[in-house]
């Protein structure tokens, strides 16, 4: 019995080994994919830190005037601007700063006391550039600190070393909101992408190559329908299963972080509110149409060129993959992305939902994302009809 | 009316080079007769038929179908041939009706008539009992028949069978044989491959006989049989099929059974 097993077992990994997709699977995905990944997420935070390093912040002082080394150190800083604030302002933006420090007044008498006394820089971990601005004024914060331990040991005549610890803290002033839409922005068009790319393989590779496999393409060829509205019909199809896809995605993901997390009030106060609001959600739908389109003929002349469904297969995955990838590329943004990455399909749409999502539409960037996505899916529309009416092509073996 | 005139078709193969799957192919087949294509698998039966059917481009020579040349208007063709394939298999996930109203759409037929001519054909082809049934739940016969149907749907002159009883049994087969016989009779022109010789017998007029892509010998059961010396059409077609292998022997060509 073990040995017919074993039998089993060497033909079964024979006929594996001889299909491509197995390679793939065992030994291609694990050894360049993930690897690929994992180097292509640590490039885009190492990247990511560098813009952050480079970006020009504005910082609110509020009080600054008690610690006189505290100006001089921050004009030190490069890449930040200060401005004098007369008193903590209701929000960030109104101030036009990207964040604030606030030395609380009569800090020079505290201390002495003993009092106890807070220094805080207000910042909005929701907001790149806030979030860059608290980064870089952390070695401020220490230089706050230092003045005020030596404030607290010339008045007590005491050694530094025997100063209490002062209360030097940052605070995330984002509100849930803020969060939500930030965290909205970030992977909404990730997962949109996803869903798309999922929602169009199927039916692309079993309208084309299944027609193919179930002999049924003759048949077809045989009709007096030319051959340009055959894969016409077929690409609008596959359109319409993205765009489903697509539009459920969106209702899914507001259902579960509006709908949902509101029912289950502790879900609700430990979670972000991811919140879109009905104009964002059709605009990011009208989005998805242009990639929709590129996919679903990118795929369907895969699938015209496919030999067999397992072939046809195979080759949605790479495309699959290129859209993860491509997902993941659009991470690499903090504040405006440059123009060249609208004008990569997949990507151009990502980028173009955040700013959506974060009302930060640039007409420009709008326009070459549309406008590349409908050239480039017009381009594989035409490969596929010209695909699907070569006969090298739909009889290969 | 179905002529062809001197048909080639070359595939090109990376590690072969120009393969002739079909060689000066000619015949013609007037309405309301039936031609049939006798050959081994790999003759050129499938290829000369997808030809007429234009799914295949002609490398030289020519076809004209109903007096339209398929290298000039392949579209206009198409509009007039009805084409079944013996292994070409159905939607499953459609009903009869549906895969019916699908195939009558794509001939441009008007909704109208599509329904009146399912209404009419589902008394000929005997559809009535599975037509709203998923063509996956269908037995083989059952589907045979509505691929059948399929091809009379938008009633074209020309009727195009390539192996159409391959896979189903006898009584299948006679069903089928059958149907071709009664649009035989209302004067459609008919063109039949098989590599059944009884079918060949029963239902062809004419007979060409196939082999390496050539029409090796062409005429009606009867002739061929004189021009044998007498003997079954299956005695028939061995012994001009052998004399080709006899022939590719003498000069020295290596055996390609």
């Amino acid at each position: 019995m073990r040995s017919r097993a074993w039998s089993v077992c060497r033909k079964e990994l024979r006929d594996a080994l001889r299909d491509s997709r197995t390679i793939i699977a065992v030994f291609v995905v694990p050894l360049v994919l993930y690897p690929g990944i994992m180097l292509l997420m640590g490039w885009i935070e190492s990247q990511n830190k560098k813009d952050e390093g480079a970006m020009q912040v504005r910082v609110g002082l509020v009080g600054e005037a008690q610690l006189p080394g505290l100006v001089p150190a921050l004009k030190s800083m490069e890449g930040v601007t200060t401005v004098s604030l007369d008193r903590v302002p209701p929000n960030l933006e109104s101030a036009g700063v990207d964040a604030v420090l606030s030395i609380p007044p009569g800090i020079a008498q505290s201390i002495p006391r003993g009092d106890s006394v807070k220094v805080e820089l207000l910042y909005k971990d929701a907001d790149h550039k806030s979030s860059a601005a608290e980064k870089k004024l952390r070695p401020a914060l220490d230089e706050v600190r230092r003045e005020l331990t030596v404030l607290w040991a010339r008045s007590h005549g005491a050694p530094v070393a025997q100063a209490p610890a002062v209360a030097v803290e940052t605070r995330d002033v984002s509100s849930k909101a803020e969060e939500g839409r930030f965290m909205a922005a970030f992977i909404i068009p990730y997962i949109l992408v996803f869903m798309v790319a999922a929602g169009t393989m199927h039916l692309a590779i079993d309208a084309t190559t299944g027609e193919k496999e179930r002999s049924t393409l003759e048949t077809l060829l045989a009709t007096s329908t030319p051959r340009r509205d055959l894969v016409l019909g077929k690409v609008l199809a596959v359109i319409a299963t993205a765009l489903a896809a697509g539009l459920v995605g969106i209702f899914g993901l507001w259902f579960n972080f509006t709908v949902l997390a509101g029912l289950m009030p502790a879900l609700s106060s430990q979670s972000v509110q991811l919140t879109i609001r009905p104009d964002q959600a059709f605009f990011i739908l009208l989005t998805i149409l242009p990639t929709a389109i590129f996919l679903s003929a990118a795929l369907v002349a895969l699938g015209c060129f496919a030999r067999s469904m397992r072939e046809g297969q195979t080759y949605a995955t790479y495309v699959y993959m290129a859209a993860v990838v491509l997902g993941l590329i659009s991470f690499r943004q903090l504040g405006a992305p440059p123009m060249e990455r609208f004008m990569i399909p997949i990507l151009n749409t990502a980028l173009l939902q955040r700013e959506i999502l974060t009302d930060t539409v640039v007409p420009m960037h709008a326009a070459v994302a549309l406008g590349m996505s409908a050239v480039v899916a017009a381009i594989m529309f035409v490969i596929a009809t010209r695909l699907f009416s070569n006969e090298s092509v739909l009889f290969r073996t | 009316m179905i002529e062809v005139l001197d048909l080639c078709k070359t595939f090109h193969d990376r590690k072969k080079g120009d393969i002739a799957a079909v060689s000066n192919v000619s015949f013609t087949c007037s309405p309301g007769r039936v031609f049939g294509l006798l050959g081994r698998n790999g003759a050129g039966k499938t290829t000369t038929l997808r030809m007429l059917a234009t799914i295949l481009y002609p490398t030289s020579g020519t076809a004209r179908i109903d007096g339209i040349d398929v290298n000039e208007n392949p579209g206009e063709v198409r509009k007039r041939i009805g084409y079944l394939s013996g292994d070409t298999k159905l939607y499953d996930r459609l009903t009869g009706r549906e895969l019916l109203t699908y195939f009558g759409e794509l001939a441009g037929m008007s909704p109208a008539s599509i329904a009146g001519r399912i209404a009419e054909l589902q008394v000929s082809f005997q559809l009535a009992d599975f037509l709203d049934k998923r063509v996956g739940r269908m037995s083989t016969g059952m589907k045979q028949r509505l691929s059948l149907c399929r091809v009379v749907l938008h009633d074209p002159p020309v009727l195009i069978f390539d192996e159409p009883t391959s896979g189903l049994d006898v009584m299948g087969a006679r069903e089928v044989l059958r149907i071709v016989l009664d649009l035989k009779s209302k004067g459609r022109t008919i063109i039949f491959s098989t590599h059944i010789m009884t079918e060949a017998e029963r239902i062809c007029d004419e007979i060409a006989i196939i082999e390496r892509g050539s029409i090796l010998a062409k005429g009606s059961v009867d002739s061929l049989r004189q021009s044998n010396g007498g003997g079954s059409l299956e005695d028939v077609f061995v012994s001009t099929v052998d004399k080709v292998f006899r022939e590719e022997a003498a000069r020295g060509e290596p055996v390609r059974p």
